[in-house]
């Protein structure tokens, strides 16, 4: 087999992936889970059909503990659709280990945009934008950031809106009334329904950029590609997957009737003219620089995207109203605020760069064809324009990236657990009886270390896979030492660390005086686990 | 086996070996099998896909987003009836039947 162009290209982009991978992994080097509230929900629902090698209706009590209430149409249940912590699960079954599976699967699946970016990307504009733009997403914030924050679902589903969006065009463009295969129809409705068990929030965008790249085609072809034996087959297959979660893609109608947002009534006419979302409404929830074009982006690419963007206005061939599409479309859905629908609109945001990035390369490569040169001299100017840009986004955007994603993310002393602990987990889930709960001393449950350890106390629990409580914050501390259902667990790692003598004799003397109807069962690395 | 299609397979396996080598490198054993897992529950969606003419850039990316999703969506429906482990493969047993079965009738419909 002789190497082509085309392999030599693909090679160059898997180089590319896994490079992505190796800069996304990096906190999994730890080899131990972490993120925030959300990722521990994902990692919980996953591992707990993967080890206990069952698919489940009601929420077991850890999880249902947070998010019994989640799923409005059913409460109890899980409150998205099982598809993505399916495939989690099937990863952790293939692995056979509890971390290193869900966490890769994860960082393989919030990374997909690299791969879909790239097909639709190459396929419609050739191999060099298509580069650049999975090259630009790799260090692209608005990806990486809610990854790392827990938004796994959110993530995967929003690599399939190109793919749905590249399906219909290709049905689009091929029609007509002689010659009209639907199979590309067919796909983007199997699509569409998928998204929708990934995610709703991207299903509402992709069903837009649906309906705003129908009235762009048909408005440059002069065509309406509608054939209704077509789209009822795609009705059916689009309703079958909706159909087959019902209880959680019905989760969906509830969060849509839900009243006009607060937003509402604050609506501000030059909105229509900001692109992002007024930080100050997110303060405490998502950090400042989210909101920021040259954080996210890096100012650089700025100019390039406005030459991206006037290219292709300028132009309108069939894929450039494709990308003029996409972009439309997701400058609707993030200002469904004038609509009243503001929820989790700084959520929508996050697919800035999805179309932004192959925007920007666009605008890099055509720059050259601007200039008036011979072909040859116009070639090497693309190159050239093409080495700069990569050069940028190397001292840039990924000296940037660098800062948040890192070896050293979420190695938090405080938020996750360490090694001890983490083991302590483990041999809780195979010793403790599923029915019996844990309380904890040790970690540090004051306020001013509350918001970071109560993360600590979820992650133990999701490893454990029981309810775990802060034992100095239960109002029944006397009758839990007193029930069977609760086992005592003495967490003595932090307290070295933290040079807390004060907390340590406190735990000894807890210790002497009131377990002495419990049996020590676990004592290893500075952990104790004691049987009621 | 037509030409094109030996390539596409030889320069597949090509590009795994670099795949493989970067997965053992950062998670040792667990990297591989887990790649092994996205190979595994891609592969009867790609046997699917390769019977409707489609580009080959299309048949990978559409047989691997299929397979996160769509054969870990059924395994999680038969793990209400059976282990999830066996489910897993019973997914799979399934879908490539229905691959193979597509495969049949556009082929039998070809010569006729």
């Amino acid at each position: 087999m002789k190497l082509n162009k085309n392999h030599i290209q693909t090679l160059a982009f898997i180089a590319l992936y896994l490079f992505a991978i190796y800069f996304w992994t990096q906190p999994l080097q730890r080899k131990l889970p972490y993120g925030e509230y959300d990722a521990m929900s994902h990692f919980e629902v996953a591992d707990y059909i993967a080890y206990n090698d069952k698919s489940f209706m009601q929420l077991p009590p850890y999880i249902d503990l947070r998010y019994g209430l989640d799923n409005r149409f059913m409460p109890h249940t899980l409150w998205y659709p099982p598809t993505f912590h399916a495939s989690l699960a099937v990863a952790e079954v293939f692995g056979g280990d509890r971390v290193i599976p869900i966490f890769l699967l994860n960082a393989i699946m919030a990374s997909f945009i690299l791969i879909t970016v790239y097909f639709v990307i190459n396929s419609l504009f050739g191999f060099l934008p298509a580069i650049l733009s999975a090259l630009l997403l790799v260090f692209s914030p608005r990806d990486f950031m809610p990854y790392l924050w827990g938004q796994w679902p959110e993530r995967f589903a929003y690599a399939l809106i190109p793919i749905i969006l590249y399906c219909f065009y290709r049905y689009f463009i091929g029609y007509s009334k002689e010659n009209n295969n639907p199979k590309y129809l067919y796909l983007s409705a199997l699509f569409l329904g998928i998204i929708i068990l990934a995610h709703p929030l991207a299903f509402f965008h992709s069903a837009a950029g649906l309906l705003i790249l129908y009235v762009f085609l048909a408005l440059k072809q002069k065509k309406l590609a509608f054939n209704l034996k077509h789209a009822l087959a795609s009705a059916a297959i689009f309703l079958t997957l909706f159909f087959i979660f019902p209880y959680q893609t019905f989760n969906i109608l509830p969060q849509i009737a839900g009243g006009a947002d607060e937003s509402l009534k604050q609506f501000d006419l030059s909105r229509i003219f900001q692109w992002s979302l007024d930080p100050k409404d997110y303060a405490g929830s998502v950090p400042q620089s989210y909101f920021s074009f040259g954080d996210m982006h890096g100012l650089w690419t700025l100019p390039f995207l406005i030459i991206g963007i006037l290219t292709l206005a300028w132009r309108r061939e069939e894929r450039d109203i494709f990308m003029l599409a996409w972009l439309v479309s997701l400058y609707l859905v993030l200002h469904r605020d004038i609509a009243g629908k503001a929820s989790f609109l700084h959520r929508s945001l996050s697919a800035s760069a999805h179309i932004f990035a192959p925007l920007t390369a666009i605008g890099a490569v055509y720059l050259a064809s601007f200039i008036k040169l011979p072909s040859s001299f116009s070639k090497w100017l693309k190159y050239g324009i093409a080495a700069v840009f990569v050069f940028l986004i190397f001292s840039v955007n990924m000296a940037n990236a660098s800062k948040t994603l890192n070896k050293d993310t979420y190695n938090d002393f405080f938020s996750a657990l360490n090694g001890e602990e983490y083991r302590a987990a483990q041999w809780s889930l195979e010793n403790i009886p599923s029915s019996a709960n844990i309380t904890i001393l040790g970690i540090p449950h004051q306020e001013q270390f509350q918001s970071a350890t109560s993360k600590k106390i979820r992650w133990f629990a999701a490893v454990s896979q029981h309810v775990t409580r802060f034992y100095y914050l239960r109002e029944d501390k006397e009758e839990l030492l007193k029930s069977k259902e609760w086992y005592i667990m003495l967490d003595y790692t932090m307290l070295g660390p933290l040079n807390d003598k004060k907390t340590f004799d406190e735990m000894q003397e807890f210790e002497r005086t009131k377990l002495t109807n419990h049996a020590l069962v676990y004592d290893k690395g500075g952990i104790r686990v004691y049987k009621p | 086996m037509n030409f094109k299609f030996k390539e596409v397979y030889v320069f597949s396996l090509a590009a795994a070996l670099p795949i493989f080598i970067f997965s053992y490198a950062l998670f040792g054993i667990t990297g591989i099998r887990v790649v092994l897992g996205i190979i595994f529950v891609s592969f009867p969606f790609y046997v699917l896909l390769n019977r409707l003419e489609l580009a080959e850039g299309e048949k990978f990316v559409f047989s691997a987003l299929l397979g996160l999703t769509a054969l870990p969506s059924l395994a999680y429906i038969l793990g209400f009836l059976i282990p999830f482990r066996m489910a897993i493969a019973a997914s799979f047993i399934t879908l490539i039947s229905i691959a193979v079965l597509f495969v049949k009738c556009k082929n039998s419909r070809k010569e006729n």
